[in-house]
C-alpha cells in the first residue's frame, strides 16, 4: 500500500509544462528522495501532492486513497520557502499550527515545549519570531511540520541555509522519524545528501521523470569506471591506454577509465611503476548518473 | 469551520494585542472630537471681530447701517463712519483713501454705499479677504434693514413701530416622526449623523486596508505555503475577514461604551447641550454596526484580492484612493443630502453599495430613510459583497503563491479564468 502515488501527473503554467506525465510511488517507512536541479518541477509536484495546486491531468493518491484534504492532518510539510508569522511568539505559533492540524491547544503546547528542548531552542520559545536567527527560525519551522506526529513528512530542501551542526541535528531527527516508521519525502537539488539518507529516489529534469527506483539498484546499473589512486613515485602509468582522463593532485589522482578500460590492468601497471597507497574503484555518484542521463543539460 | 475560527482567533488576538489597536482606539476619536470641536468653534467665530468702515453718501443711512451691524452682538464688530471729503457725495479720492487704510491694515474692509439722486443704490464690500461671505451677508442684511426702516419712517410710521415690524423671528425646527411632532435640533441631529458617517468611513477604510496589508505581510513572510498545506485558501480568507472584522467591532463597542459613559456623566451633561446634544437612536446604533460590517466586508474583500496581486505595502497604498472614492463622492453631496434627503439623486447614492453606509448615515441626520430603502440598501450591499468576493477569492487563491512581482492586468484575467 503506497503512502503516495502519482500516476501520469501533468501540470502546466501558461505555456510552460512544469510537470509532465510524472509517475512514482513512495512505500511506507521509506525515505524517498525527489531529486532534480532548480526549476525541474520538484516543488510543483509536492504542491500537487498536498493539494495546494491541482494537476491538469493524471491522478494522485495519499495513503492509498484519492487525494482528499482530510488526509492532510496526517502530513507534515516543510516548504522550501520558509514561512512564519514574524510578530508572533514562537510558542503561540507552534500551538496555532498544532491546533490547525487537529491537536488540542494543551497537547500542542506540551509537544512544542518538548520539541524545543530536543532541538535546543527552549530559551527562545517566548520570543517573537523576528527576534531569532535564521537557523533558529528553521528549527521552529521544522517543529511546526512535525508537531502533530504526521505519518508522511515532506521536506523541501530542509537543510538549505543551515550550518553543519544544525544540519546534522535535523538530519539525525529525520533519521529518528524514519526509525519510528514514518515515511519521508525529501526534495533537494543536493544529490550528495540524498545518497546518504534515501532508500529510493525519483530523479526529474524539466518536469520529466529521468530515473526512479532504489538507490542501490540504480547505482548498480551503472558501471564502476572511476578510480581514485594515491601513490608515490613514477607517474608514467597515468598515460596508460586504459585511461580516458586523469586529474593529478600531487599524488592523489582521479581517473576516468575508457569505456572498455580495464581497472585490473591499470592497477598492475601502476603497481609496477609506483608505490600505491590507495587504489579504489568508485561507483558513480547520483550526480554523475544524473549528468550522464540528461547529457549534461542541467540548468542549475 | 474549526480552522476558520482558529484563523479568526489568531488574527483577532494578534491585532488586539498590537500597539496600532491601542493607538487607533484612543487617537481616532480624539482626532474626531478635536476636528469636530474646531469646526464648531470656527463656524461660531467666522466673520467676527471685524473692523469695518461704512462709507455712504447719505449720512443718516450710514448711521442706520452702523446701528444695524452693531446690533449683532455675537459678531463683535467695530464700525467706523467714514467722512467723505465732500459731505453727501462719494468720490474716487474717498475710495482711494479707504483702499489705502485697508492696505495699511488699519481696517479689515469698507462698505461703500452710493445713493444716487436717481436709480438704484450701489453697495460694495471691499476687504483684504476675498471669500468672507459671512461678513458680506451680514452687511447686506444690515443695509436692507436700514433702508426698509428708513422707508417705513418716511411713510409716516413711528420709529418704535418700525422697529417692532422689523423684529426678527427665530425659527425652531420640529420633526414629524410617524405622524407625531417631536422637538429636534437640526444642527445637533446633523452633527451626530455626520460624526457617525465619518467614523463609519474611517473604520471601514482602515480595517479594509488592514486586511490587504495582512495578506501582503503573509505573502512576503511566505506563510501561505505552510498554511495551504493544511487549510483551504477560502477558509484562510474567511477566517481573516472574520478576525479583523471582530477587531473593528470591538473598537466600535469600546467607543460606544466610552461615549455612553461620558454622555451619562455630569461632565457630559454640562457640555452636551444645545447644538452639541447627541441625537443617536438605538436603531442608529444597530444600523451603525450593520453598515460597518457590510462596508468593512466590501472593502476588505476588495483589498484582500488586491493584496494578493501585490508585493509590498507601498504598492497597496497606491490603491487606497479606491477606498476613498466613494467617500469623496458621498461627502460632495452633503448639502443636497441634508436639505433634500429624499431626492432621487440622494436615494440613488444611498442604494449604490460603495456609498451606502456613508450616505445612509448622512440622510439619518435629516430624516430616517424609509425602512424599505434601508432593507434594499442592505440587500444590494450583500449582492455587491458576493460579487467582489467571487473575484477576490479567485485572485487570492492564485496570487498568494505568486512571488516576485506585481501582477499585471492580463495576468489577473488569466488567474480568474484558471480558478
Amino acid at each position: 500500500m503506497p503512502v503516495v502515488e502519482l500516476s501520469a501527473v501533468t501540470k502546466a503554467y501558461q505555456d510552460k509544462v512544469a510537470v509532465n506525465q510524472l509517475s512514482f510511488r513512495i512505500e511506507p517507512g521509506q525515505m524517498f528522495g525527489l531529486l532534480g536541479p532548480n526549476g525541474s518541477g520538484k516543488t510543483s509536484s509536492i504542491r500537487m501532492m498536498i493539494g495546494i495546486t491541482a494537476p491538469d491531468s493524471g491522478s494522485i493518491t495519499l495513503f492509498d486513497q484519492p487525494f482528499s484534504r482530510s488526509s492532510l492532518t496526517r502530513v507534515g510539510y516543510l516548504p522550501e520557502e520558509r514561512g512564519l508569522y514574524k510578530k508572533m511568539k514562537v510558542l503561540d505559533q507552534l500551538i496555532f499550527m498544532g491546533s490547525l492540524r487537529g491537536l488540542s491547544a494543551d497537547e500542542a503546547q506540551k509537544r512544542a515545549i518538548a520539541w524545543a528542548k530536543k532541538l535546543d531552542i527552549a530559551h527562545a520559545i517566548l520570543k517573537k519570531t523576528d527576534e531569532l536567527s535564521k537557523g533558529m527560525q528553521q528549527k521552529i519551522q521544522f517543529i511546526s511540520a512535525l508537531i502533530h506526529e504526521p505519518e508522511l513528512i515532506i521536506m523541501d530542501e530542509p537543510f538549505s541555509g543551515l550550518d553543519p551542526v544544525n544540519a546534522t541535528l535535523l538530519q539525525d531527527t529525520l533519521l529518528e522519524q524514519k526509525a519510528q516508521g514514518k515515511t519521508i519525502l525529501f526534495s533537494t537539488h543536493r544529490m550528495d545528501q540524498v545518497e546518504k539518507l534515501c532508500d529510493s529516489i525519483a530523479l526529474i529534469h524539466q518536469g520529466n521523470l529521468v530515473l526512479s527506483g532504489r538507490v542501490r539498484e540504480i547505482k548498480s546499473r551503472y558501471k564502476r569506471d572511476r578510480v581514485i589512486v594515491e601513490f608515490q613515485g613514477d607517474d608514467s602509468f597515468l598515460r596508460s591506454p586504459e585511461i580516458a582522463q586523469a586529474k593529478n593532485y600531487s599524488g592523489h589522482v582521479e581517473i576516468q577509465l575508457k569505456d572498455d578500460g580495464d581497472a585490473q590492468k591499470l592497477l598492475a601497471e601502476a603497481a609496477s611503476k609506483a608505490t600505491i597507497f590507495r587504489f579504489e574503484l568508485m561507483e558513480p555518484s547520483l550526480e554523475e548518473i544524473f549528468i550522464q542521463t540528461v547529457g549534461g543539460k542541467v540548468d542549475a | 469551520m474549526r480552522n476558520i475560527l482558529l484563523i479568526a482567533q489568531r488574527e483577532y488576538k494578534e491585532q488586539v494585542r498590537g500597539r496600532t489597536f491601542l493607538i487607533t482606539t484612543i487617537l481616532l476619536p480624539a482626532v474626531f472630537i478635536g476636528v469636530f470641536y474646531l469646526s464648531f468653534l470656527s463656524s461660531k467665530h467666522s466673520g467676527t471681530d471685524k473692523h469695518i468702515a461704512v462709507a455712504c453718501s447719505d449720512p443718516a443711512l450710514a448711521s442706520a447701517i452702523r446701528t444695524e451691524i452693531l446690533s449683532d452682538a455675537d459678531a463683535h464688530s467695530t464700525v467706523d463712519l467714514f467722512a467723505p471729503e465732500m459731505p453727501g457725495m462719494l468720490m474716487d479720492s474717498d475710495r482711494a483713501r479707504l483702499v489705502s487704510e485697508v492696505n495699511n491694515k488699519s481696517i479689515d474692509g469698507f462698505f461703500w454705499v452710493d445713493v444716487p439722486a436717481t436709480g438704484p443704490i450701489q453697495a460694495t464690500y471691499e476687504a483684504q479677504t476675498a471669500g468672507d461671505f459671512v461678513t458680506s451677508e451680514r452687511l447686506q442684511s444690515a443695509l436692507n434693514h436700514a433702508l426698509l426702516r428708513g422707508r417705513l419712517v418716511e411713510h409716516g410710521i413711528s420709529a418704535s413701530a418700525a422697529d417692532a415690524l422689523l423684529q426678527t423671528v427665530k425659527v425652531d425646527t420640529r420633526q414629524i416622526k410617524n405622524g407625531k411632532e417631536v422637538t429636534s435640533n437640526a444642527i445637533s441631529s446633523f452633527y451626530s449623523a455626520y460624526i457617525m458617517a465619518l467614523l463609519l468611513t474611517m473604520t471601514t477604510m482602515i480595517y479594509g486596508l488592514n486586511v490587504g496589508r495582512s495578506v501582503i505581510q503573509e505573502k512576503t513572510s511566505r506563510i501561505f505555503e505552510v498554511m495551504l498545506a493544511t487549510v483551504k485558501a477560502g477558509d484562510m480568507l474567511t477566517g481573516k475577514l472574520i478576525g479583523i472584522g471582530a477587531v473593528g467591532l470591538t473598537q466600535i463597542f469600546i467607543w460606544i461604551a466610552a461615549g455612553a459613559i461620558f454622555a451619562s456623566s455630569a461632565l457630559g451633561a454640562q457640555y452636551l447641550t444645545g447644538n452639541l446634544k447627541i441625537h443617536i437612536s438605538l436603531l442608529q446604533i444597530v444600523l451603525f454596526a450593520v453598515y460597518f460590517l457590510l462596508g468593512y466586508t466590501l472593502n476588505s474583500a476588495l483589498f484582500a484580492g488586491l493584496g494578493a496581486t501585490l508585493e509590498t505595502e507601498q504598492e497597496l497604498q497606491q490603491y487606497s484612493p479606491l477606498a476613498a472614492l466613494p467617500v469623496w463622492l458621498s461627502f460632495s453631496m452633503i448639502l443636497l443630502i441634508s436639505t433634500n434627503p429624499n431626492s432621487i439623486w440622494v436615494v440613488a447614492a444611498s442604494l449604490f453599495p460603495p456609498c451606502t453606509p456613508i450616505v445612509m448615515f448622512l440622510r439619518m441626520g435629516s430624516q430616517m430613510p424609509p425602512l424599505w430603502q434601508i432593507g434594499a440598501s442592505i440587500v444590494l450591499m450583500l449582492l455587491a459583497i458576493a460579487a467582489v468576493l467571487w473575484f477576490s477569492t479567485r485572485l487570492y487563491r492564485i496570487g498568494i503563491l505568486m512571488y516576485g512581482k506585481r501582477a499585471t492586468l492580463p495576468e489577473m484575467m488569466r488567474w480568474l479564468r484558471y480558478s
